[in-house]
């Protein structure tokens, strides 16, 4: 298997009023292609910034981070925002629905950025939402659905362009059990079924079950790899 | 085109204030729109006015009589050419609130004076041959409907010399001018309705002269006030385009006025539309970041802002401007402008011109310092809610 994330004595910061705070410190990592990961740590152990890295929503202060064959630490803002939703699917604790649109349109919003037709679009979010089993609420407003709903809304969105990576901040952390369950199953079949390379940070031992390999953090650096059997 | 779903989910995120704004901006052009308009109307007027027609009022006071006998005395003034003398009759026409005016007058001499008025020889016979005939300018017959040889009753305010109040006019003929529109006057024979008032008889609102050379104006206008300098009925001579001036300048300043109302109130606007999309945008941080998430660009983001003031604002514009261009007319078609020989008043092309360009500034004045924080927008502070 091909590595679709590489990380290289990353370190990053932040400043929190005067105090410059490294979150991360010389940080190796490397996440092979179809692998379903679960980063887990107690708060403040540097799993949001380090799954920000390698979505490209942040950048590093030192050490090189390459993603799907790109080297992000190197690219401009809109190269990365181009990279973004090229590579990248994003799947929120608070799901980040736009909530005046519908369902479908709020899938389709990745989809502004390609130079698909309409038609395309509206064939392609179908087939989105039939996969996420939501043919039936596409009309539906945010506000109009369950959290589980909602936040199989937001994976129809990450799965939309097709991304090489899909990159999920607590995806259950919002949702009662049974909900969190069937994204949790819906996350392996993407893995499983579609080959898909999943981050996800989870502070729920039970989600982080359905992981086939997972990475607990502390103190900004990686306290235990276990590869496992994934449930 | 395909952004746009994104904009129009932006402005009904909060449809109260997305129509309260566009009404706020609506009412603004529609002022704006409407007051340019006849600001732009009355400079039309003052700008179509000749400098070769005197107009001869009273100096005591702007429409007060003057005694008939001036008409023979004025046009012995060298340089004079036709006298018309004025004489109205203020009335109803079917309703008690359809306000009439019908200008008694001496319409060969109007025709000698004032060459613009287009009439059909036959029809200013036809005047000549009736007494109780009118010739009725093309917009106001349009107007009522009217066709000639129509009888047209008009209840006068004041009770003619017969006790009666009741006029009956014989349409015998159309006329129109340059500017079709402001075909609005309804002429009569000064004798018949000089014979028919009750009290005036005799007398002129105002004489309407024809001068053989435009350029002695200001001298006939002298040598006409001079005759008339030891008279208990003292005149003010001055060509048409003068006497208007001077009637605008005693309302005011009107171009000041106008400029200044919708200046204030654009101005007053920038703050609105400004804390609207301004508030609009610090309410959505966390949406526009996940816009960012999705590989918006920061460019993109900021455009999208930017479509949503430009939006906003064209639009109420456009409803504005459009509602001005229904509302002038209806509003300046009333019997006074009309009997003024002024008609309807459009919104002119330089007003919708005017009015594109100040919702384009409007709409970047108070729509890019938000459209730039969106830009600068941090993803990763943004969804961390900082």
């Amino acid at each position: 298997m091909a590595a679709v994330v590489s990380i290289q004595n990353v370190v990053k910061s932040y400043t929190r009023g005067r105090q410059r705070v490294e979150v991360l410190h010389s940080l190796n990592l490397e996440v092979q292609s179809g692998e379903f990961l679960g980063l887990m740590g107690p708060s403040g152990s540097g799993k949001t910034t380090l799954l920000n890295l390698i979505g490209g929503l942040d950048k590093p202060d030192e050490g090189q981070i390459t993603v799907a064959g790109e080297r992000l630490d190197k690219l401009s803002g809109s190269q990365m925002a181009a990279w973004r939703a090229r590579h990248v699917g994003f799947v929120f604790q608070f799901y980040n629905l736009l909530p005046v649109l519908s369902a479908e349109r709020n899938v389709e919003v990745p989809l502004l950025l390609t130079k698909l037709s309409r038609a395309q679009r509206k064939s392609n979010v179908a087939a989105a939402l039939a996969l996420v089993g939501l043919s039936d609420r596409a009309s539906h407003k945010p506000t109009e659905l369950s959290g589980g709903q909602q936040q199989r809304v937001a994976i129809a969105r990450a799965l939309i362009a097709d991304p090489t990576l899909l990159v999920c901040d607590e995806p259950t952390g919002d949702l009662d059990r049974e909900s969190a369950e069937e994204i949790l199953q819906l996350l392996t079949i993407l893995n499983q079924k579609q080959g898909k390379t999943i981050v996800m940070v989870t502070h729920d031992p039970r989600a982080a079950a359905y992981a086939s390999r997972l990475l607990h953090m502390d103190k900004g650096t990686l306290a235990r790899d276990e590869s496992r059997t994934a449930a | 085109m395909k952004y746009l779903p994104l904009v129009w989910a932006a402005l009904r995120r909060k449809p109260a204030r997305t129509l309260l704004t566009c009404f706020s901006i609506m009412t603004a052009f529609f002022l704006f729109g409407t007051l340019e308009g006849i600001n732009v109307g009355i400079a039309n007027v003052v700008k179509l006015t000749s400098v070769s027609h005197l107009i001869v009022q009273s100096r005591m006071n702007q429409g007060a009589a003057m005694p008939l006998a001036h008409a023979v005395q004025i046009r012995s003034v060298p340089g004079v050419t036709a006298v018309a003398p004025f004489t109205i009759v203020v009335g109803t026409y079917q309703q008690p609130n359809n306000p009439m005016i019908v200008i008694g007058s001496d319409f060969d001499a109007m025709l000698k004076i004032s060459s613009d008025i287009i009439v059909a020889p036959e029809q200013a016979a036809a005047l000549r041959r009736t007494r109780n005939g009118v010739i009725v300018g093309v917009t106001t017959m349009k107007q009522y409907g009217w066709k000639v040889g129509d009888r047209v009753p008009v209840r006068g305010i004041a009770p003619k010399a017969d006790g009666t109040n009741d006029w009956q006019f014989d349409i015998v003929g159309t006329y129109t001018l340059q500017q079709p529109d402001w075909a609005t006057r309804i002429w009569a024979n000064y004798d018949f309705v000089n014979e028919a008032l009750g009290t005036g008889k005799n007398q002129s609102v105002l004489f309407y002269v024809g001068i053989s050379d435009p350029t002695k104006s200001a001298a006939i206008s002298q040598a006409i006030d001079d005759r008339f300098a030891n008279s208990p009925d003292q005149t003010n001579t001055a060509n048409e385009k003068d006497s208007i001036e001077t009637t605008l300048g005693q309302i005011g300043n009107i171009n000041f006025l106008v400029n200044g109302v919708c200046g204030a109130v654009l101005f007053t606007l920038l703050f609105l539309t400004s804390n609207t999309i301004g508030q609009s945008v610090r309410e959505r941080t966390g949406e526009l970041a996940v816009l960012k998430t999705l590989g918006f660009t920061d460019a993109g983001v900021q455009w999208l802002v930017l479509a949503e003031a430009l939006t906003l604002a064209m639009v109420a514009a456009a409803l504005g401007v459009a509602l001005s261009s229904r509302v002038l007319p209806w509003i300046t078609s009333g019997p006074t402008l009309s009997s003024q020989g002024i008609g309807a008043m459009h919104v002119p092309n330089m007003v919708y011109a005017a009015a594109t360009l100040i919702a384009l500034l409007l709409a970047l004045i108070s729509g890019v310092p938000p459209a730039a924080r969106a830009r600068r927008l941090n993803i990763v502070t943004a969804l961390s809610g900082r």
